[in-house]
């Protein structure tokens, strides 16, 4: 399975980001997701970014939040909403929302 | 004479829900009620940041260009405007590697006099003690 999961929310109080196993997955992050790709705690990375899933981050919701989309880590690339699209009909077969 | 003061703390980080905004536009709207009050009564507000909810005071927010949203940035300012107490814990600053020159500090270009104020935690909680009433956002 191709699955492509979008991440919203900054604090996860779930784990079951890390138990998907898919042959190929794309972590999308929107929304509040996007400080998994800028925001360092005590100068620690989000464990997300340890993640060996391709890493996505959607440039609108950067913006929104002051976060210039040229300072993120660099194993996320940016992405905008067409990008997005794209990602969904020509690299995953399934998505989900966490 | 009496005052009640209030006090708003912002603890989520903002956008996914309204949640913060609403903190500041309560705040804001705290001061529209004197002419609900008898004679000299008043209401004072002091709003806070602390833990994720630091990252509202992030500064440069697109929000209007990209979803013709008020930005989170533009309402801390307005609440400046209006003269409230803006704080920022600085330990939860620090812990996300944020220094003064990332966050919003004041209203300067919409004629505002108030900056926001980046103090230790204890000066927060010795701001929590004084309120009448607290509201958690």
């Amino acid at each position: 399975m191709k699955l492509a999961v979008f991440v919203s929310d900054y604090r996860m109080t779930v784990d079951t980001l890390e138990r998907l196993k898919p042959e190929k997955m794309g972590i999308i992050l929107v929304q509040n997701g996007v400080y998994h790709a800028s925001v360092k705690e005590k100068g620690k990375t989000s464990s997300i970014l340890d993640s060996s899933a391709d890493l996505f981050a959607l440039k609108e919701d950067l913006e929104t939040r002051g976060i210039d989309p040229a300072s993120i880590d660099s194993k996320v690339k940016v992405v905008t909403f067409g990008d997005v699209v794209d990602l969904i009909f020509n690299d995953y077969e399934k998505t989900a929302w966490l | 004479m009496a005052t009640t003061k209030l006090g708003f703390i912002v603890q989520r980080p903002g956008y996914k829900s309204e949640n913060p905004k609403l903190a500041l536009t309560h705040a804001i709207a705290s001061q529209s009620v004197e002419i609900y009050l008898d004679d000299e009564d008043e209401v004072t507000c002091d709003v806070a940041f602390i833990g994720d909810g630091v990252l509202n005071c992030i500064k440069d927010q697109k929000a209007v260009e990209n979803y013709q949203l008020n930005s989170t940035e533009s309402h801390i300012k307005m609440a400046l405007l209006c003269d409230l107490n803006i704080f920022v814990c600085k330990e939860d600053l620090d812990k996300y590697g944020l220094t003064e020159n990332d966050i919003v500090l004041d209203a300067n270009e919409m004629g505002g006099d108030l900056e926001v104020k980046v103090v230790p935690y204890e000066e927060i909680t010795k701001m929590m003690e004084e309120m009448k009433h607290l509201l958690f956002f």
